[in-house]
């Protein structure tokens, strides 16, 4: 196993603390995300997720419990929350609602030029980060981020967290809003960032299916405590706990689930199309060896 | 950061007291008077009784008096100036001095003086907000255009400004809110959003400004076309679901604050 890039202890975060509207949002949260590691963090909305992931850059600060990054303590101190939110990059939902600059090239350099680089470094990173995200630097750069189509400023937005060259990074509900080919496209290119650039990967998402097909683990929060931390297979593989929750499972697993109930005896730990056709064919030739009748 | 969220503005208290129970009419025009007569009262006397009314209004209006005095929190230093200000000028062509500051000299006069515009001040603010906590902010805009409404025929567009009113309260959390997110996004891109100068600091406004005001628009527009989708077309003819009513206690109300007027106000009363 790699080694922990971030580590929370009895995280606890309550907002409003001292006042009539005080909320519990998280309560003792134990979370190791290891170097490498493509984690899906799913939960019913106010389940606490996007509170959790602010702690992993030191936007929010523990209420009690610890938190730390790459082997360092997060705690109050310039220095050390600077370092942390160039390690971690954080992809907040609707990411293009931040846009601001005239030019996508210069909202993509914000981050570098907040960093203090040469231009010449600040250039090389944008345009790779560009690119990360399937955007052409030369053609879209100097274009107005405004003139952009939704999934196109949201790559820009992305892009702008890269050109930070974080080791984590962690997007809240990338996919929210986007049309299917849209949504294609950015699953696409995060999976690549992931394989290829070896990102840890932290994905907040709503849909099942996007967390089977992109990550090895998910994590299910309710009401602010951890639910289940588990391989994909073996989360999925608990439907009713997780239907229990308002939660549900992979529309793979979920068709296996009804062939069982239908008496056909597959296995339900199958959570890609390939893998679930595998499965059945399997079973179905099987069934051909001792029933006589053609399938 | 939190502290943004915190931000209570108009500052409504909910309670179930007379005070509150009230038409929204009667509270603006009885604050109104209210304002007038302080600014018209001559003597201290005049003021004592006035502050013991309002401290009534405040008790029955079951609004924590710690509250209302929170209220005076953002003004301390413009009271303590006109204090400070009134001892060394208020008498303007001398008086009985008290002591001297270099060329300044304190007078009797002038600190009395200054006693007497503090204590107004602050009537006047616990009066107002005495309005504001126990009136929720859609309460105020209806009666604000109730009371509009006779000024139509000169062209007050009461009902618009109502309406704007309304939804400039409504939208202040959504804002905040938003501010909130634009702000740490921008953070977590590495920006510093509260260390350097004064023009730093301004400069770094602009990534938290450009995307608000563009999220603002699209807010707008959002809900001009979801009112129009409800066929909104403005006040002319339109109903409401709560009616505004003038009830008993209105009446008494209305009673209570000519009486203390008169009572205050009197010359050579009692």
């Amino acid at each position: 196993m790699s080694d922990p890039v971030v580590v929370c202890e009895a995280l606890t975060h309550v907002y409003l603390r001292g006042t009539p509207f005080e909320s519990v949002a998280l309560q003792g949260v134990d979370l190791v995300l290891r170097r490498g590691e493509c984690v899906g963090i799913v939960g019913p909305t106010g389940s606490g997720k996007s509170t959790l992931v602010q702690h992993f850059n030191g936007l929010l600060r523990p209420t009690e419990g610890r938190v730390w990054v790459d082997g360092v303590e997060l705690r109050a101190g310039r220095g050390i929350l600077r370092e942390v939110r160039r390690k971690v990059g954080l992809v907040f939902q609707y990411p293009e609602h931040q846009l601001f600059e005239a030019t996508v090239f210069d909202d993509v350099a914000f981050g570098p030029r907040n960093l203090g680089l040469e231009p010449e470094e600040i250039q090389e990173r944008v345009r790779e980060s560009l690119q990360w995200v399937g955007l052409d630097p030369d053609r879209f750069g100097p274009r107005s981020p405004f003139s952009l189509s939704g999934g196109e400023m949201r790559r820009v937005a992305i892009a702008g967290v890269l050109a930070m060259r974080p080791q984590v990074l962690v997007l809240d509900e990338p996919t929210a809003g986007l049309d299917p080919e849209g949504r294609r496209e950015i699953l696409g290119r995060i999976r690549d960032l992931h394989q290829r650039m070896g990102l840890t990967v932290v994905l907040i998402s709503h849909s099942m299916d996007e967390v089977a097909r992109m990550c090895q683990r998910v994590v299910v929060l309710h009401q602010g405590r951890v639910f289940l931390d588990a391989p994909v297979r073996e989360a999925f593989g608990q439907a009713e706990r997780l239907r229990s929750i308002g939660l549900d499972v992979p529309h793979v697993t979920d068709v296996l689930l009804r062939l069982r109930a239908a008496g056909l005896p597959v296995r339900c730990d199958r959570i890609t199309v390939q893998e679930a056709c595998e499965e059945i064919v399997r079973v179905l030739q099987g069934g051909r060896k001792w029933s006589s009748s053609g399938v | 950061m939190e502290l943004l969220r915190s931000l209570t503005l108009g500052q409504y208290v909910p309670r179930a007291s007379p005070v509150h129970r009230l038409d929204p009419r009667t509270k603006i025009l009885a604050a109104t008077a209210l304002m007038v007569v302080v600014f018209l009262v001559r003597d201290f006397r005049g003021l004592g009784v006035f502050a013991a009314f309002l401290a009534a209004a405040v008790a029955l209006s079951q609004v924590p008096a710690g509250f209302v005095l929170r209220g005076l929190r953002p003004i301390w230093i413009l009271l303590l100036l006109t204090l400070v200000l009134q001892i060394f000028f208020g008498a303007s062509g001398g008086g009985t001095p008290l002591w001297r500051l270099g060329p300044f000299v304190a007078t009797r006069e002038g600190l009395v003086q200054g006693l007497f515009v503090t204590a107004r001040l602050v009537l006047l603010v616990v009066c107002t907000s005495l309005l504001t906590f126990t009136t929720s902010p859609v309460e105020l805009a209806d009666g604000m255009e109730r009371l509009l409404r006779p000024f139509r025929r000169v062209g007050v567009p009461a009902h618009e400004l109502a309406m704007m009113m309304t939804i400039a309260l409504r939208f202040i959390p959504t804002l905040v809110e938003e501010t909130e997110k634009i702000m740490k996004a921008q953070m977590a891109r590495g920006a510093d959003l509260d260390t350097g100068g004064l023009l730093r600091r301004a400069r770094a406004l602009v990534p938290v400004l450009v995307p608000l005001f563009v999220s603002a628009f699209r807010r707008a527009e959002e809900l001009a076309v979801a009112m129009e989708a409800r066929g909104y077309r403005g006040g002319e003819g339109r109903t409401r679901m709560k009616q505004l009513r003038y009830r008993a206690q209105d009446l008494w109300a209305a009673l209570a604050v000519a009486g203390i007027s008169v009572l205050v106000l009197w010359p050579g009363r009692w």
